[in-house]
């Protein structure tokens, strides 16, 4: 009896050890694609260059702790290059499930270059770790899908609106054009800005035009807003769009009390290398985590990364997207470290489970029930110039502002 | 707001000139579709980024350089290239493929060497503030994209009636086979004529960063259909034409963004399509229907 | 004599079948034996789309530089029927097709134009559909820029099915038009439309079936296509890439011919999925020269290497 127990034990143990032994993999394959050429490289590749920075370092320490297997085990990047093409973007996913049959896959970064992949992980039951792609349609009935690195188009835009109702309204705003380029991205933010100042009621929307993305030149445009006359003007445009239209007011001469647009807060490098401090100074935009210091419990703080990503020396321009691209990572170091195993549904799990209890340099990571990421919000914030630098300060909410806005005459 | 966007639609218009003008020159000449043109213009802005970048270089003696060095560009590319082609049974239609390659090859090129974020020139290097303008205030740099489109398109003016090289090109232009019969040396006219086609896209590139805001190694494809429309608009192969179709474009494009913003961009494409079917000459000239 | 003319001709169709038949059957099998479908399912969308740029510019020689307003046609029109007719996925690929037709009705003026012109204006007219379709004033109709999410209908192992058949009967459809009196005609107007005219042939009637023939099945292959994959933007659709693509892969292996569109998507296709994986910031480099090396060395295509010496391709 006593033998037979112990045989029997003996056998669930070296089972166990066996069973341990062969889930524990050499190295843990993370599929990406990325787009060194074409309109979306601009985005891509910093979210790339990010991600693989976190790739490098992880390595460099031994690999990715995973609590199931209580070890660290090396990471493998596989990251194509769709070339923003989506058609090629599609096989290339398939062929990172399919064939490399990685363990985690990631989204290039632009939604039109995330589309493609999200029918196509919910075919082969993979989870889809998306860093940048808000589309909304992507989260509508489909649980293999997470935004990891930035929030839903309608959070975006959310503390501007606010603002121009609250602060705004106090100080006399009243009428507010909106000019949008009509994609994806900034259409939506249109869209939800134009229900805030509905609902709240306070303000008239004077203007209200959607131009194409590829716009160039807004003087005209400018023009034409200027002779409705409005005292808050929302510019929501891609980083080509904003550096045009804000040059384009610069030459015109032309004011507006309150002036918000995306990229500036977005892409502050990009846009003070195209437009200058003068050009941004007293503009309103979203304070991202590339211009706020959040406490990060995981991870490298703002600065350390930035030291990290000069010293990478990766040629380009350090902004948002590659804190995204970080941030990914962060989060699938966090998810590794708490999934029951490599199965997909168990990351599913585990990522959901990081929801209200991570925090990085891009701030708390919340996911609502459908995979929305809401907890890295985008204040909104003011730009001053400052010599041939800008500073940037959050203006609203009040509980996070670091400064007071100031509304023009 | 509607005189304000016909007087900034002309302005604009006329930096449009300019960017069709070399597409419309080598398609005179040697009967090729230039899809690359939008990528040598690419190339013209950061020959212009560069060399402000690293030298401080005024953009206007950037455009000189431009000019020089696109020249000489042009010459091999040309021998290289076209007396192949045209010797081909369909060279017209294998010039769009080939030429299409090319802008493919210019593209990677720039984008392995210079990268892919948006670049751009500070807009006081061409003067600080608005211009008055017929009433309309407008950027100072429109001011100079026109005027120098104004010398570019009176340049090739006396280039073709006034000088001699002019005369023989104007001959090829008319006829390659007479030119060829009455010994005329097709290909040097036609290599220089290729050559300043490239350099009036490298030009209009130097301005570009002023007029389009920034640049990218992507953003040939764009240029390419606008410089399109105003050729056909203008008369494919008359490179004074150009003028009038940079005008209607110009004034066009504000005229939509003035009224019909989200839809500014049917604009070239149907004014395009129009012009080819209804008025195929272009608003003046000579006949391209078959059949 | 005339019985030895028939028989040869008759070896020729049989040639062109068989041909097409070997392409058909491995490409119905092939999933069975390599699991990344999508990527067969490109190889089948882009067998398919040359042979139907193949019809037009082959036979007529107009080259639709825009072909890929009819495919973004077949996928709009699939899933407009979808979103709105909640049509079954058959008939919507129905509607996708009377999509691409009746654009093609609207664009058959463009055959006044001649060449190089003809080109231009087509694609000129892809962009316009494109414009219309993603502005965000057609948001309750198109989805404008927002793009669209057919999720209920996504059926990958049947609309891959579907998408062979239409490969077969496209392949079919080239195999008439080498062996016929039709396609003779057409070729015919292709080397001199005046003269074709003069000796009786229909020429506007004949273009205008190659036309027609054409922009049915690049709508129908967009029609799969949205059905394959299910959620995309209208840049998806109308990505230029499909147009250059179906061009090159055609021009590459020799047009007019049956062996040149699939021996160019297959070779070509195929390095574009290696090198674009190995060595991926070179691929638009290496891309580029290939098509300017093949203009200027080879121009007919590949088939043009054996037929300069008198083999007959099929």
């Amino acid at each position: 009896m006593l033998r037979r127990t112990l045989l029997s034990f003996a056998a669930m143990l070296s089972f166990a050890v066996q069973a341990q032994a062969q889930q524990a993999p050499a190295e843990i394959k993370i599929g990406h694609l990325h787009a060194s050429s074409g309109p979306f490289a601009s985005i891509s590749m910093p979210v790339y260059t990010g991600l693989k920075i976190w790739v490098d370092e992880t390595n460099a320490a031994g690999g990715a702790y995973v609590k199931a297997f209580d070890k660290k085990i090396p990471l493998k990047l596989i990251s194509y290059d769709d070339q923003s093409s989506t058609a090629t973007a599609a096989t290339l996913y398939n062929q990172l499930i399919t064939q490399d049959k990685v363990d985690i896959l990631v989204a290039d970064s632009d939604s039109v270059l995330t589309s493609v992949a999200v029918p196509i992980a919910k075919e082969h039951k993979q989870f889809l770790f998306n860093p940048t792609g808000t589309g909304a349609a992507f989260f509508i009935d489909n649980p293999w899908i997470a935004l990891i690195a930035d929030p839903v188009s309608t959070i975006w835009p959310k503390y501007a609106a606010d603002y121009l109702n609250d602060e705004g309204a106090k100080a006399g705003i009243k009428t507010v054009a909106i000019l949008y380029s009509t994609n994806d991205f900034t259409g939506t933010q249109a869209s939800a800005v134009r229900g805030f100042i509905k609902a709240a009621g306070k303000l008239d929307i004077v203007y209200d035009q959607g131009v194409p993305t590829n716009t160039s030149n807004y003087t005209v445009l400018i023009n034409n807003i200027a002779a409705k006359n409005p005292d808050a003007v929302l510019h929501l445009g891609y980083v080509g769009n904003d550096i045009a239209f804000l040059r384009n007011l610069q030459d015109s001469g032309q004011k507006f009390r309150f002036l918000f647009s995306i990229y500036p807060g977005i892409e502050t490098e990009e846009l003070l290398k195209n437009v200058g401090p003068e050009g941004m100074a007293g503009v309103f935009t979203y304070v991202t985590s590339a211009a706020y210091e959040y406490k990060p419990e995981v991870g490298w703080t703002l600065e350390q990364f930035r030291t990290a990503w000069n010293k990478a020396n990766t040629g380009l321009n350090f902004g948002f997207n590659s804190i995204a691209g970080y941030t990914t990572g962060l989060v699938l170091q966090e998810t590794l470290k708490g999934t029951k195993s490599l199965d997909q549904t168990a990351l599913r799990d585990a990522v959901f489970a990081l929801s209200g209890k991570l925090k990085t340099l891009d701030g708390p990571f919340v996911l609502d029930e459908h995979g929305g990421q809401i907890g890295e919000i985008t204040p909104l914030g003011q730009f001053t110039a400052e010599g041939k630098e800008v500073k940037l300060d959050v203006v609203y909410p009040p509980s996070l502002a670091n400064g007071k806005g100031v509304i023009g005459k | 707001m509607l005189i304000g966007a016909i007087i900034s639609g002309l302005m604009f218009g006329l930096y449009f000139t300019l960017v069709g003008l070399g597409l419309n020159l080598v398609f005179g000449v040697m009967r090729i579709v230039n899809l690359a043109h939008g990528d040598f213009l690419m190339l013209g802005s950061f020959a212009a980024y560069w060399l402000f970048t690293l030298f401080g270089l005024h953009p206007l003696l950037a455009a000189v350089a431009v000019l020089v060095v696109f020249v000489a560009v042009g010459l091999p590319i040309y021998y290289g290239v076209v007396p192949r082609l045209l010797v081909a049974r369909d060279s017209e239609m294998l010039s769009i493929i080939l030429f299409f390659g090319l802008s493919q090859v210019i593209e990677a090129l720039a984008a392995i060497a210079f990268g892919t974020s948006e670049r751009s020139i500070p807009g006081r290097v061409l003067g600080s503030g608005p211009v008055s303008f017929l009433g309309q205030r407008l950027p100072s740099a429109w001011v100079f994209g026109a005027a120098v489109s104004a010398v570019a398109v009176a340049c090739v003016y006396l280039y073709l009636y006034r000088t001699r090289l002019g005369t023989l090109t104007r001959a090829v232009m008319v006829s390659r086979e007479e030119a060829l019969a009455t010994g005329i040396d097709v290909h040097r006219v036609s290599a220089i004529a290729f050559g300043i086609g490239i350099a009036l896209a490298g030009i209009a590139g130097v301005f570009a960063p002023f007029m389009l805001g920034s640049v990218t190694p992507a953003m040939g494809a764009d240029i390419n259909v606008a410089a399109f429309a105003v050729i056909v608009v203008g008369t494919l192969g008359n490179p004074l034409g150009t003028v009038i179709g940079g005008i209607v474009y110009g004034i066009g494009l504000m005229l939509m963004q003035t009224y019909l913003s989200s839809w500014a961009n049917l604009l070239p494409n149907l004014l395009l399509i129009a012009v080819l079917l209804f008025r195929p000459e272009g608003l003046f000239g000579r006949a391209v229907r078959r059949a | 004599m005339r019985d030895a003319r028939s028989v040869s001709g008759l070896r020729r169709v049989f040639g062109d079948l068989l041909l097409a038949g070997v392409v058909v059957a491995v490409m119905a099998v092939a999933p069975s034996v390599y699991s990344n479908q999508l990527l067969l399912f490109n190889f089948v969308m882009f067998l398919t789309l040359s042979q139907g740029l193949n019809v037009i510019y082959g036979f007529t020689g107009y080259l639709p530089f825009g072909y890929v307003g009819f495919f973004g046609a077949g996928a709009y029109g699939f899933a407009l029927a979808v979103m709105h007719l909640h049509a079954p996925p058959l008939a919507a690929m129905a509607v996708g097709a009377a999509a691409a037709l009746v654009l093609a009705v609207i664009l058959t003026p463009l055959f006044r134009l001649s060449g190089a012109y003809f080109a231009i204006a087509n694609l000129a007219a892809a962009q316009a559909v494109y414009e219309i379709v993603s502005n965000p004033a057609l948001e309750d109709i198109t989805k404008g820029p927002y793009g669209v999410s057919l999720s209920g209908v996504f059926a990958p192992e049947t609309s891959y099915a579907v998408s062979v058949a239409i490969l077969a009967g496209t392949l079919l459809l080239v195999v008439w038009l080498r062996n016929s009196r039709f396609g003779l005609s057409l070729r015919a107007i292709k080397e001199d439309p005046i003269s074709a005219a003069m000796a009786g042939v229909a020429v506007v009637r004949g273009r205008t079936i190659a036309w027609l023939c054409s922009a049915l099945i690049a709508g129908l292959v967009g029609g799969a296509f949205a059905w394959q994959i299910s959620v995309f933007y209208p840049e998806t659709a109308f990505s230029a890439q499909f147009s250059i693509f179906a061009v090159v892969f055609t021009l590459f292996g020799g047009a007019a011919t049956l062996t040149g569109p699939l021996l160019g998507v297959f070779i070509l296709y195929g390095i574009y999925n290696t090198i674009g994986i190995t060595v991926p910031q070179y691929f638009q480099l290496i891309y580029g020269t290939l098509i300017v090396a093949l203009v200027l060395f080879l121009p007919n295509g590949l088939v043009s290497l054996l037929t300069k010496r008198g083999i007959r391709v099929p």
